[in-house]
């Protein structure tokens, strides 16, 4: 918040060439041809508005931040009137901080310091390595990331990097609200009791991470560590059973990691893969190794990208989490773009999980009106069984109208 | 326009440069080229000649692009442009300022004297940068004309080349050169034509062919002479398969300009300044 408002002060006063504004004000609005058991309604919309300014103050120190504002018609976002800098809500704030940082650069030396976006992997639909990446899942299949608090320094030299993040603060992925559309189907124990959310439980302890990535002639290639917590939830439940009551606690499991990503491309495709294995500590959450292998070409203006999303779990003891990740393994990913100009393009992207147990296809055609609206259609179906994470939300299909004003 | 303290003068002004004794050896060199025939040699030595007057130690631009499809619909785009080294061993950042839309998209190139460039673009949506594959070279750059591939550095060491012959560009008389990549370089091209112009030995134009159908020309005009270094300040890009073309005027344009490395390493690509 501190740094959001220096850089505004500073922007107004410093030279065009030292301050970067960019930001759009848009509106989304989607469309259910479905009901679903727990949610009656049937359109969303939502408005938003970011700003987003930029300060280089000298050619080693520079500031950057962004803010939103947001409303809705259906209380995915909280009505209170409130400024949230933390972002660890159920809801999303109508007003918040979401990202500033200072960075200082010297030599091969970057320092990024405050809340800001640590992004790992290379892979292009599923990343089993970006830990510090928390997402709002309110709604599960148009998601966006989190920032994240904490510091990152990162050496460059050549053609070799080292990252090194520590994040004291958790920042959650948020997860679809509970008697909405997108909430999981509950399992059938839960549906003869009432159920009390005694919310989340933070962890206390910081995130650390390093990431070592070495570039080379004709391949890429990154190890990782990171030492942390999922910011996916696991739930906990306790029931009463003399009141027909069950005490539902999230929980953030305790997890460390060993990654790889890589990249090599060669005349015809590119080959990117990247594998994380992952162990905790929690008696709820299982160890496991997610992986990712995709071939990608670009051909003229199409774009295609194929792969394969798989999970292997070494010690299962997980029964009730929330795990958009894992829903996109044991999985065959897809997604072909074609740009038809300087103004338009349009993609199709799918997730078909191998079982045919789930699938989520996704068209989308994009168009510029001029220099700063665009409008963007985008229809998704996702048909499937109700036991598979994909398979579940098999009423969720919809239309998607977005009218953003870039500036 | 140009950056303040630059040194402007048109080709017509005939100035003599600092470097005088580089227009005497070019001045020597059409004759040198008439006697000794259209040879192979001769044409990469006028393609070596180009490239050495043209090589600066770093170069910084401003660059307006206005793409017009077939219906004459212009499309403006603006990035900025550093680049640290010479053809063949260089790196560089470009980095779009307009359309609102995609203010803050950077991709670092970095040039290799003997393979294709490595490429990596960031996106301040994704927050991540990501390889371009290498076969996306052939790829139109964020819709205008110009390909990936356009816009990397030729180093002369990359082609094979043949005189074909004389032919005047706007008036200017120019050397006909055919150009074909060697075998290390992977192109999406067969071969190009090049015209240099034989009294500032600047690129005049450019013809590219896929097999034998002339698919993309470069042409190259506005020249001026900026810090001892004749430069087109306007490059035109007709793709003639899709009926469309592209303008790059280059504003601000200044030669060896202060640059650090670490200005070119993927860490700065998330600056958005």
């Amino acid at each position: 918040m501190i740094i959001l408002l220096i850089l505004l002060v500073l922007a107004s006063s410093a030279s065009a060439q030292d301050v970067a504004i960019r930001g759009f004000a848009e509106v989304q609005s989607a469309a259910y041809p479905e009901t679903t058991p727990q949610d009656a309604d049937r359109v969303a919309v939502e408005g938003r508005f970011r700003f987003e300014p930029a300060y280089k103050a000298t050619s080693w120190l520079t500031l950057a931040g962004s803010a939103d504002a947001r409303i809705d018609n259906l209380e995915l976002v909280e009505r209170a009137w409130r400024f949230d800098i933390r972002d660890r809500g159920v809801r999303r704030p109508p007003f918040s901080l979401r990202h500033a940082a200072v960075t200082l650069r010297r030599g091969p030396v970057a320092v990024d310091l405050g809340k800001q976006f640590i992004r790992w992997g290379k892979a292009d639909i599923l990343n089993p390595t970006d830990r510090f990446a928390p997402r709002d899942f309110l709604e599960v299949t148009d998601d966006e990331f989190l920032a994240v608090t904490g510091a990152r320094v990162q050496l460059e030299r050549g053609g070799h990097s080292i990252d090194l993040a520590w994040v004291p603060l958790f920042t959650p992925s948020r997860i679809p609200l509970a008697g909405r559309r997108w909430a999981p189907v509950a399992p059938q124990i839960l549906e003869s009791v009432a159920i009390i959310d005694l919310g989340p439980a933070f962890p206390g302890r910081s995130q650390y991470g390093a990431r070592w990535n070495a570039r080379g002639s004709g391949y890429e290639l990154s190890l990782s560590y990171f030492d942390g917590f999922n910011h996916l939830p696991h739930f906990t439940l306790q029931q009463v059973s003399e009141q027909s009551l069950a005490l539902l606690q999230r929980s953030y499991a305790p997890l460390q990691m060993a990654g790889v990503d890589a990249a090599v491309p060669l005349r015809w495709f590119a080959i990117k893969g990247e594998a994380a294995w992952l162990k905790t500590t929690s008696a709820v959450a299982d160890d496991l190794v997610l992986y990712v292998i995709q071939l990608e070409r670009q051909s003229g203006e199409l774009s295609l990208v194929g792969g394969y999303a798989g999970e292997h779990v070494a010690a299962r003891r997980s029964a009730l989490h929330f795990a958009p990740d894992r829903g996109l393994t044991r999985a065959f990913l897809g997604r072909v773009g074609y740009t038809f100009g300087p103004t338009s393009e349009m993609t199709f992207e799918a997730a078909v999980r191998q079982n045919l147990d789930g699938v989520w296809l996704k068209g989308q055609y994009s168009r510029a009106l001029d220099a700063h609206w665009r409008w963007t259609l985008a229809g998704a179906a996702i048909g499937g069984e109700e036991r598979d994470f994909i398979g579940q939300y098999r009423r969720n299909s919809h239309l998607l109208l977005t009218i953003r004003y870039s500036f | 326009m140009s950056s303040p303290g630059s040194k402007v003068q048109s080709p017509e002004s005939r100035v003599q440069s600092p470097k005088s004794g580089v227009w005497i050896a070019a001045a020597l060199l059409p004759i040198l080229f008439a006697s000794h025939g259209y040879a192979q040699s001769d044409a990469r030595q006028i393609m070596a000649e180009a490239q050495r007057r043209s090589e600066a130690k770093s170069q910084r631009y401003e660059g307006l692009l206005q793409v017009l499809d077939g219906g004459g619909k212009v499309a403006d785009k603006r990035w900025s442009f550093v680049r640290l080294g010479s053809h063949g061993s260089s790196k560089a950042v470009l980095r779009f300022l307009a359309p609102a839309e995609v203010k803050g998209v950077a991709l670092l190139i970095v040039n290799h004297p003997d393979r294709a460039s490595d490429q990596w673009m960031w996106t301040p949506a994704l927050q991540r940068e990501r390889r371009i594959a290498l076969q996306d070279r052939s790829t139109r750059f964020f819709g205008t004309d110009f390909s990936f591939e356009d816009l990397e550095e030729r180093d002369v060491d990359q082609y094979d080349y043949r005189l074909l012959g004389e032919q005047p560009i706007d008036g200017a008389a120019c050397w006909r050169i055919e150009s074909v990549p060697s075998k290390r370089k992977t192109s999406q091209y067969t071969r190009s034509e090049v015209w240099i112009r034989k009294d500032n030995y600047a690129f005049a134009q450019i013809e590219s062919y896929v097999k034998a159908e002339l698919v993309r020309r470069l042409t190259y005009s506005h020249f001026a002479q900026l810090q001892g270094i004749w430069t087109a300040r306007r490059l035109e890009m007709s793709d003639l398969r899709r009926k469309s073309r592209t303008i790059l005027t280059l504003e601000k344009l200044e030669y060896n300009v202060p640059l650090r490395d670490e200005d070119f390493t993927l860490q700065s690509l998330r600056n958005p300044l």
